[in-house]
C-alpha cells in the first residue's frame, strides 16, 4: 500500500513497506520539462555529483564508503516521462536484519545520498572542472555507443524523425554538441536552479516506515531553500510531416524501424485496448509480427513493436536481411491490416492480455520494479495501481482491440541498411 | 526431499534426485506472485566431443545453441503460444557449457512445468524444420557479429587459446550451421538430455513435492545411456597470442583484457577459487582500487571499465574490458600494479571492506529471481550449494588473494583484444 507524505514544498515522499526483500531501493528524482536546452545537462548532474562531495571527496572514497555499507551502490537516474525528463539518483542497499548486530545502514545511506545531493565540491564558481569534463566525456561516449547498437540507434532515428515537433524525439540523455557545450560553472548554476525550482520525488520501498525515512530525510531537506515552480502538463503527440530515410552502414544485418501514430495516449480510456493491440501485434513471441514475419516468412530474427502510451507513438524494430526491405515492409503491414480486420483468434488475445497483466502481478516481486512502476506513474500523474490497471486489461475484448487498431496510421520508415557485398 | 534452512540468508532450499537420476532444486518463496523454473543440461557449445555407447563423436560447432532452438518444436504445436497463453514466458539460452530453458509465471504453474518437462524432453527434429531454422540463425549469428561487446570477447578466446573450442564462437558460424542434421541434433538430445545429465530449478511459492512428482511422472524412467564429454586438449599456461584486432563500426577503440589462469576441476575448490578470483579483481582494478581511481582521473578508462573472473568448462581467466584510448596502457598498469600487491601485500581493513561488500551484493541478489535461479543451476553444476557462500568467505584470507595474484597476472599469461573504429567514418 503507497503512503504519500509532503516534506516540504514541492517536495513529495512516497513509500511501500514491504518486509519481504533482500534490499530496499530508494530513488530521489528532480523533475524537469524536456527541452533541448537542458536534456544534457540534467543527463550530466548526477554523474557530476556521484563523483564526490565534501567527505568523500573521489571515487576510491565512494566507492569504499558504500562497500562498508555492505556492497550498497548508487547511481545516476534520468529518465524521459512523457514530455518530463527526470535527474537524480537510485539507491539499493541491503536490509538492517542481514547486517552484523551493531550495523546499520538505512540510516548512513539516507544521509550520503542526500551528501552527494547537497554538498558537491566546487571551486571557482562552479563544479570541479575535472569532474565536469571527465563527466562530460563518460556521457560522450555513451551517447556514441548507441551509435554501436544499431538496434537502438536506428530506433532513435525513427523517432527523431517522426517527432521533429514534439520533445519525444529529443534522446533521453540529449545530444553529444549539446554535452560539449556544458563547462563547470554553467553546470553548477543549473544545478543550483533546479534544486530551488523543481519538483522532487523521493520514492522507497524496503522494510521501515514511512515516518522513519521522513525523520531521516526531514533534517537533510530543511538545509534547501525551495522556490518552487510548476511544470507544464503533459501534452499529446505534436504532429510533422512523415518521412521515409535510409542510412547506409558496414553492418551484416539490416534494421527497419516503422513508425505509426494514434491518438490513443495513456490518459485515454481507450488505453488498455491501445495496450492489447501492441501487444496481439507485435508484443512478444506469440504477436502477429513474430509469429508470421518471422517464424512462417523467415524474413528476419528479431522482430517486434512497442507502444510509448505518453505519446501514442507506435514503433516496429526488424533485423533484416537488406535485400528483403520492401517485402519485410510489405508484411508488417499486411499484419496491422488484419488487426484492423479482426482477424484476432481468441488465442492470440488471451496471450496478449496475459504477457501484460503477469508483468504487472510482478510488480510486487522486486523492489526495483515497484519503484519504477509507482514513481513513474506518480510522475506521469496517473493514480493507476497495478490492480486497476489489471482490470481494465483483463476486460479488453477483440472488438475493443479492433477499435483501437483503426485508429493506428502509418507514419514514418527509417532503414539502416548494410553495404552489399554480394 | 531434504529441507535445509540458511538463516544468514532467510531462505530454505529444498533438494532431491529423483530415481530417474534428475537433480531437484526448490527454492520455495512465500509471498510472492512469481515463480520461475529452470531446467538444464550442461551441454554448451564447447561440448563438442564425446563419446556415447562407446562410440567417439565430434559435433559440428553451434549444435547445442542449434538443439536449442529446435528443442521448442513439438509435432503440430506451438509451444510459445501454450506459454503465452497461460500468462508464461518461456526462453531458453546457450552458454559456453551449459543451456538453460527456463519460464516464469504468475500463475498456472504446474501446468508450465509439465509443459517445460515434456517439450525439452521430447525431441522432434524434421528435416524441414531443421533446414528453415538455418536461415534464422544464419541471421542470428550475422547480428551477433555486427554487436562489438561479443566481437571483442570471442576475439579475446582465440588469443588466449590454442586449441579448446572456447575459441568458436557459441552459436557457431555460417559454416560450421550448414553441416548440422536432424540426426546430429538426435545424438545430442539422447547423450545430453537425459535426466541424469539434467537439473530442474524452482524459484517460487510452490509445493516442492508436488515439484518432484511431477518430473517423475513426465520424464519416467531414464532408459539408454548418457553421454561422456571428451576431455578438452591441453592447453599451454601462456597465451599464444599476446594481441588480437579488428575494426568495427563503433565510436572508441574498446578492449577486452585476459589473464589464464588453470582450469580448476568441480567442488568447493572451485567455488573458493571463484570468490578468490573475484576478490583479485576488486584488489586489483575494482571501483575502490587506487588503480581504478588513478586510471579513471587520467582518463585512460571510464565507467565502462569492468571485470571479474570467469570460469568455463576447461577454461579460467581474470578478465577485464570497456572502452579506452589507450588499452596497452591499461594493461600496463595491471602488471605493474599486480607486482606492487605481491610485494606489500593486502591491508586487512581493504580486504575485510571487499569481503563485506561483496557478500552483501550477493545478499540482495537473492531478490533476483533469475539471478538465484541461474546461480543455483551454475553453482550445482560444479557441483557447491550456493547458498553456502556466507561461510566460504567467512574464510578466505588475504594471503589467498595474494597468491592467486602472483600466480596470474603476469606478462606471458595476457592476451589483449582490442576494436578500433574504423577509420575515415563520417556518421
Amino acid at each position: 500500500m503507497q503512503q504519500t507524505l509532503a516534506l516540504c514544498p514541492g517536495v513529495t515522499l512516497r513509500c511501500i513497506q514491504d518486509h519481504r526483500f533482500k534490499q530496499s531501493a530508494l530513488s530521489i528524482q528532480l523533475l524537469r520539462p524536456m527541452a533541448e536546452s537542458e536534456a544534457a545537462v540534467n543527463a550530466l548532474l548526477p554523474a557530476v555529483l556521484l563523483r564526490g562531495c565534501q567527505s568523500c571527496p573521489d571515487l576510491q572514497q565512494i566507492t569504499q564508503r558504500l562497500d562498508d555499507l555492505y556492497g550498497a551502490s548508487i547511481g545516476t537516474l534520468v529518465r524521459r516521462i512523457g514530455d518530463y525528463q527526470t535527474t537524480g539518483f537510485y539507491c539499493g542497499f541491503m536490509e538492517d536484519r542481514f547486517a552484523l548486530p551493531g550495523d546499520e545502514i538505512l540510516a548512513p545511506m539516507v544521509h550520503f545520498a542526500m551528501e552527494l545531493l547537497l554538498e558537491p565540491i566546487t571551486e571557482d564558481g562552479g563544479f570541479s572542472r575535472d569532474f565536469v569534463e571527465s563527466e562530460k566525456r563518460n556521457l560522450i561516449a555513451t551517447i556514441d555507443s548507441e551509435r554501436s547498437d544499431k538496434r537502438a540507434y536506428a530506433a532513435g532515428r525513427l523517432l527523431k524523425i517522426m517527432c521533429k515537433n514534439d520533445t519525444f524525439g529529443i534522446p533521453r540523455l540529449g545530444e553529444k554538441e549539446q554535452v560539449e557545450a556544458v563547462d563547470h560553472r554553467s553546470c553548477y548554476a543549473h544545478y543550483q536552479k533546479i534544486l530551488r525550482e523543481s519538483p522532487i520525488e523521493i520514492f522507497y520501498v524496503g522494510a521501515a516506515s514511512i515516518d522513519r525515512v521522513a525523520q531521516l530525510l526531514q533534517p537533510e531537506l530543511a538545509r534547501i531553500f525551495r522556490q518552487l515552480r510548476a511544470l507544464p502538463a503533459q501534452t499529446g503527440y505534436r504532429p510533422c510531416d512523415g518521412q521515409q530515410a535510409e542510412e547506409t552502414q558496414d553492418i551484416a544485418q539490416g534494421k527497419l524501424g516503422l513508425g505509426f501514430v494514434t491518438p490513443i495516449t495513456n490518459r485515454d480510456p481507450r488505453f488498455a485496448a491501445m495496450q492489447v493491440c501492441n501487444a496481439v501485434f507485435g508484443g512478444g513471441m506469440t504477436s502477429k509480427l513474430f509469429m508470421e514475419v518471422r517464424e512462417k516468412m523467415s524474413l528476419c530474427y528479431a522482430i517486434g513493436s512497442g507502444y510509448y502510451g505518453s505519446k501514442g507513438i507506435l514503433t516496429v524494430g526488424a533485423g533484416i536481411d537488406t535485400r528483403q526491405r520492401e517485402r519485410t515492409q510489405a508484411a508488417i503491414l499486411d499484419q496491422l491490416a488484419a488487426c484492423c480486420n479482426g482477424e484476432i483468434s481468441r488465442q492470440e488475445l488471451t496471450a496478449a492480455k496475459e504477457s501484460i497483466l503477469s508483468g504487472l502481478r510482478a510488480v510486487y516481486d522486486s523492489p526495483g520494479a515497484i519503484e519504477s512502476f509507482f514513481s513513474t506513474a506518480a510522475i506521469s500523474g496517473l493514480g493507476r495501481t497495478p490492480e486497476v490497471y489489471a482490470a481494465e486489461i483483463a476486460a479488453v475484448t477483440v472488438a475493443d482491440v479492433v477499435e483501437a487498431a483503426k485508429t493506428v496510421v502509418f507514419h514514418s520508415a527509417f532503414f539502416l541498411k548494410g553495404v552489399d557485398h554480394g | 526431499m531434504d529441507k535445509q534452512y540458511y538463516p544468514a540468508l532467510d531462505e530454505t532450499l529444498c533438494r532431491a534426485t529423483l530415481p530417474n537420476g534428475l537433480r531437484v532444486l526448490v527454492v520455495p518463496k512465500q509471498g510472492f506472485t512469481k515463480k520461475l523454473a529452470y531446467f538444464v543440461t550442461d551441454f554448451g557449445a564447447v561440448h563438442t566431443d564425446f563419446s556415447l555407447d562407446g562410440e567417439k563423436i565430434t559435433v559440428p560447432a553451434g549444435v547445442a545453441h542449434y538443439l536449442e532452438h529446435k528443442i521448442f518444436d513439438l509435432p503440430g504445436r506451438d509451444v510459445s503460444a501454450e506459454f503465452a497463453a497461460m500468462g508464461a514466458m518461456v526462453n531458453a539460452f546457450t552458454s559456453y557449457d551449459l543451456t538453460a530453458y527456463y519460464f516464469s509465471c504468475t500463475e498456472n504453474f504446474e501446468d508450465c512445468l509439465d509443459l517445460l518437462l515434456e517439450f525439452v524432453s521430447t525431441p522432434y527434429f524434421t528435416e524441414e524444420s531443421v533446414e528453415k531454422e538455418r536461415g534464422i540463425i544464419d541471421q542470428e549469428i550475422g547480428m551477433v557479429a555486427d554487436e562489438p561487446g561479443s566481437r571483442v570477447f570471442e576475439n579475446l578466446m582465440t588469443a588466449m587459446y590454442r586449441s579448446h573450442p572456447i575459441r568458436i564462437p557459441i552459436l557457431g558460424t555460417s559454416q560450421t550451421i550448414r553441416d548440422i542434421t536432424p540426426e546430429i541434433l538426435h545424438t545430442c538430445h539422447r547423450a545430453f538430455y537425459h535426466p541424469g545429465n539434467m537439473l530442474l530449478c524452482v524459484v517460487g511459492d510452490v509445493d516442492p513435492e508436488v515439484v518432484c512428482a511431477q518430473a517423475c511422472r513426465i520424464l519416467g524412467d531414464a532408459a539408454g545411456n548418457m553421454g561422456q564429454k571428451a576431455p578438452f586438449p591441453e592447453e599451454p599456461t601462456s597465451c599464444p597470442e599476446s594481441a588480437v584486432t579488428a575494426q568495427m563500426d563503433i565510436a572508441m577503440p574498446m578492449f577486452s583484457m585476459g589473464f589464464k589462469c588453470p582450469p580448476i576441476d568441480k567442488g568447493e575448490a572451485a567455488i573458493r577459487r571463484e570468490f578468490i578470483g573475484d576478490l583479485a579483481a576488486e584488489v586489483l582494478f575494482g571501483e575502490a582500487s587506487a588503480l581504478y581511481l588513478q586510471l579513471y582521473a587520467e582518463g585512460v578508462i571510464d565507467s565502462s571499465f569492468g571485470g571479474g573472473y570467469e570460469t568455463i568448462d576447461g577454461c579460467a581467466l581474470l578478465n577485464c574490458g570497456g572502452d579506452s584510448q589507450y588499452p596497452e596502457k591499461v594493461r600496463d598498469a595491471i602488471l605493474a600494479e599486480a607486482a606492487g600487491i605481491c610485494q606489500n601485500g593486502i591491508p586487512q581493513d581493504t580486504f575485510l571492506r571487499l569481503k563485506r561488500s561483496a557478500m552483501g551484493r550477493r545478499i540482495r541478489d537473492l531478490d533476483s529471481f533469475d539471478s538465484t535461479c541461474f546461480r543455483l543451476c551454475a553453482y550445482e553444476m560444479t557441483e557447491f550449494d550456493y547458498f553456502r557462500f556466507p561461510e566460504l568467505y567467512g574464510d578466505i584470507e588475504a594471503e589467498e588473494v595474494c597468491q592467486f595474484i602472483r600466480q596470474v597476472v603476469r606478462p606471458e599469461g595476457c592476451s589483449l583484444s582490442i576494436i578500433y573504429p574504423i577509420k575515415e567514418e563520417n556518421p
